[in-house]
């Protein structure tokens, strides 16, 4: 590990807040590098298609928005370091550092200001039979459609909550599967609300109104206020098990609800809304909020995505759920709004190149911060979860156990944490936080920003060990003085 | 934040500040003699260097004085079912010394002498008796230091059966209570303990600090100056996977400690430093030193360079000018005690703990060598406010 170099701007996540910010960055002249773990820019909805989706899913605006992006960083002087991935962070002032582990072994590097726009994490509402190899995140199954032009089955039941459900349903459709049925945890009025919301987008509206007049003509069948309550492996496939009205089950008694049907299909596509990556910000010590309509953790940001601390960012759904449309427009703001805090461009300039884009961003908010109810909207299920669903899938913690924590005492997440393993495995907490939150604040009546976050822990994923002790001998090893007698 | 829980009415026998294996042993066996006992700690119970750190039972690092101790304590440890009431995971296992090096080698013998007339039963033996106990090991060992008594516990999981047994033998349990100063309270003959986010101090007639790496500060409310070195210790865990080795394996100097529990994981420690302060608590990984730790580690046993790192953490070790522990009296009263800054603390804590609160009750064990009198012969008392 040598001295990182120092001089220049990074920026972490290529999706499109990253790529846009990077060039903005890059356009005032100042030495920008953008680090991301995918082989090529893109992030999860500009993602570069393999060759076989190029022949098999119809063109589409995500296909050529990301051949756009990456031909503009191509010709730019951004510095890209594609497949790697940032294991650590350093707040020590001044700047920042970030641990890299990249294709060719690990290495470090220095930041005089960091823009964090990596994007977001999926969130699962645990129920049995969840961790069954053929239930699959509907942002995954969205990546392996969209971007591999590959079904996770020929029968899929599409679940949980947000606006993914009808994009997967559609892409499954478009591939020639079958949508089995669509299990949705908000509410039929919702959707309707947001159409109306949705006259100030009209490319979102007609793109929304395209995807359900397909469901409805094909006569698939949609479940509001609905879940999974259970998934059984079958000899040919899944047996799942749906549960009704949310409001009667949920609201009063946090009793189950009466199983109302059964579904066969080769897979299920469920995931229960998004919420911002939160590990770099929150390990860099920037203040964060809950937000209650989106139920999750947000880097507290201003309008430009200055977080807290001085020289770091975050920009795009990092900041807080908002869509790849206002990403473009983060991204871009905060990308200037670096220049000048770096001295490459004076508030003149800022507020002349900004005045468009903020204007737009206002518009385009509005609409999306309708959106984070229905992102949102399995939130309250979370006191539902059955005792027997695993709610870690590292650990193999149940929801059982994580109650029996809560009854021995145990009042925040890294109690529960510390007294139940939910959240030491390899994936850090990241899939089980939601779930192990939300029956935390609903065992003992806490608001969930009280149940707080699991503290975040190096290295961010699973490092080899090798990759950091590399070729070495014995009498290399500094032995630092030994203990006394 | 949710109001917190009010003090008991009157006064409690005991106050014990700090919540970890020293002052929940002192606090469980106080109460199990009879006093009322309030346990307090500035945040959660266990969280501090009792939750973090390595969960090694080993005689090869505890220092030659404190092996009897060790030993009682690492007994405890094994049948905490009976006296704790709860399993902890702790288990018997071999341990295992190694040498690489001519002066490495020098150093063993002298350390395994040194402790086996203290009572360790520590053996020099050849590299391949130490290869028949842990095959996985670098077959470049030159020479071995082998005691049967050693062992290890997943530390993480102490705190859960502590705090069930407190409550069981009726010790009041006060989280997350930063305690700001501590008075005498001249007309009741105790002290008061004012806590942050109460209005009333909590009325004690006794004291104990068990503050771990705080106590510098806590120390000074009873006149005593007595510098607390804060150690930041690194740590690393694997992923679990297949059984690499079966023994707990340091080397001469004591910069590693190496096992792998029954999950599968491998954890690595040593000793080796990070950055954090008494303030904020561990604040930074460093990344040499780490490097440092987990080539030892590899260096030892090969197979570890197929591991994968899922989690470092840092805990926080304290430490007297002579590295010898602080248990014993701090007035003249006998109604103010610490514990703490104890080497290999987790390994003898729980003895350390029964010894203390034996002595509190009116028994006499020999704690003469921890006396923190040592340091501060003859506090000044502060006077009472009025």
């Amino acid at each position: 590990m040598s001295r990182p170099e120092r001089g220049g701007v990074v920026v972490v996540g290529g999706g499109v807040a990253g790529a846009t910010a990077a060039l903005a960055i890059s356009r005032h002249g100042l030495p920008v590098t953008l680090v991301d773990e995918q082989p090529q820019a893109g992030g999860q909805i500009y993602r570069a298609p393999t060759p076989y989706a190029r022949r098999h899913v119809p063109p589409n605006h995500e296909f050529s928005g990301g051949d756009r992006l990456r031909a503009l960083l191509a010709a730019s002087s951004v510095r890209t370091r594609f497949s790697t991935r940032v294991w650590g962070a350093w707040g020590a002032s001044p700047g920042m550092e970030l641990d890299l582990l990249g294709p060719d072994g690990i290495d470090r590097i220095g930041a005089r200001a960091l823009v964090v726009a990596n994007g977001a994490t999926e969130r699962f509402l645990p129920f049995p039979g969840w961790t069954d190899p053929r239930v699959i995140g509907l942002a995954g199954a969205s990546i392996l459609m969209r971007n591999g032009g590959t079904l996770p089955g020929r029968r899929v039941v599409v679940a949980g909550a947000g606006p993914l459900l009808f994009s997967v349903a559609h892409q499954v459709m478009e591939l020639g599967g079958r949508v089995v049925a669509v299990i949705d945890s908000g509410r039929r009025g919702d959707w309707l609300r947001l159409a109306a919301t949705l006259a100030w987008d009209p490319a979102r509206l007609r793109l929304a109104a395209q995807w359900m007049t397909r469901l409805r003509l094909a006569g698939i069948p949609i479940h509001h206020q609905a879940r999974i309550a259970a998934v059984h492996p079958e000899e040919d496939g899944l047996s799942i098990t749906i549960s009704g009205t949310i409001a009667g089950t949920v609201a009063g008694t946090g009793r189950q609800g009466t199983p109302v049907r059964h579904y066969g299909a080769d897979s299920v596509a469920c995931g229960h809304g998004l919420k911002p990556a939160t590990l770099l910000t929150r390990t860099l010590g920037a203040r964060h909020r809950f937000d209650a309509a989106g139920g999750y953790w947000e880097p507290e940001t201003d309008p430009s995505g200055r977080t807290s601390r001085t020289g770091l960012y975050a920009t795009g759904d990092a900041a807080g759920i908002r869509g790849a449309a206002v990403a473009r427009l983060r991204g871009l703001i905060t990308g200037h709004a670096v220049a000048l805090d770096q001295g490459a461009i004076a508030e003149r300039d800022f507020a002349s190149l900004t005045r468009r884009p903020r204007m737009l961003l206002r518009r385009q908010e509005h609409v999306s911060r309708r959106m984070l109810p229905l992102l949102n909207a399995s939130a309250s299920l979370s006191r539902a979860i059955a005792d027997d669903a695993i709610v870690c899938r590292c650990e193999r913690v149940e929801a059982a156990a994580l109650r029996a924590a809560v009854a021995a005492g145990a009042r925040d997440l890294n109690q529960l944490k510390a007294w139940t393993r939910c959240g030491m495995g390899p994936c850090q907490g990241r899939m089980c936080e939601d779930g192990a939150r939300g029956l935390l604040a609903a065992s003992c009546g806490l608001p969930p920003e009280e149940a707080g976050s699991f503290t975040p822990r190096m290295p961010f994923f699973p490092l080899p060990l090798a990759a950091l002790t590399g070729t070495f001998a014995y009498s290399d090893i500094p032995l630092p003085k030994a203990a006394p007698l | 934040m949710t109001a917190l829980q009010d003090w008991p009415d009157g006064s409690v026998d005991v106050a014990v500040i700090g919540g970890g294996v020293m002052g929940a042993t002192t606090a469980l066996f106080l109460a199990r003699g009879g006093m009322r006992v309030a346990l307090l700690d500035r945040q959660d119970l266990f969280r501090a260097a009792s939750g973090v750190n390595a969960g090694t039972l080993t005689l090869h690092m505890t220092r030659a004085q404190l092996i009897p101790h060790a030993m009682r304590g690492r007994e405890m440890w094994l049948a905490s079912r009976d006296w704790l009431g709860a399993d902890v995971g702790a288990l018997a296992a071999p341990g295992l010394s190694l040498a690489f090096t001519e002066a490495e080698e020098d150093l063993l013998r002298a350390r395994a002498r040194i402790r086996r007339q203290a009572g360790a039963p520590i053996d020099i033996v050849p590299p391949s008796r130490a290869a028949a106990i842990e095959p996985g090991l670098n077959p470049s060992v030159r020479a071995a230091a082998y005691c049967a008594l050693d062992g290890h516990i997943p530390a993480y999981r102490v705190g859960r059966a502590y705090a069930q047994a407190l409550a069981q033998a009726g010790v009041m349990l006060f989280a997350h209570r930063a305690v700001e100063a501590i008075v005498p309270d001249g007309a009741a003959g105790g002290y008061a303990v004012h806590c942050a986010g109460h209005a009333r101090p909590l009325a004690a007639r006794r004291i104990v600090l068990a503050g771990g790496v705080w106590l510098e500060k806590m120390l000074g409310w009873f006149g005593h100056a007595i510098p607390i070195r804060c150690l930041v210790n690194q740590l690393a865990v694997t992923e679990t996977m297949p059984r690499v080795m079966g023994s707990v394996v340091s080397i001469a100097n004591g910069l590693l400690s190496l096992k792998q529990f029954a999950n599968g994981s491998v954890l690595i420690g040593g000793g080796w430093q990070g950055e954090g302060n008494i303030h904020e608590g561990g604040t930074r990984v460093i990344p040499e030193n780490l490097r440092g730790n987990l080539r030892l580690a590899q260096h030892v046993v090969p197979r570890l360079a197929q591991a994968q790192i899922l989690r470092v953490w840092l805990g926080l070790e304290s430490e007297t000018p002579d590295a010898m522990p602080l248990i014993g009296a701090l007035t003249a009263r006998d109604d103010a005690f610490v514990i703490g800054c104890v080497h290999s603390g987790f390994t003898s804590g729980p003895y350390m703990g029964r010894l203390l609160a034996e002595r509190i009750l009116g028994g006499a064990p020999d704690l003469g060598a921890f006396d923190p009198r040592r340091f501060s012969p003859s506090p000044s008392l502060p006077e009472h406010t009025p």
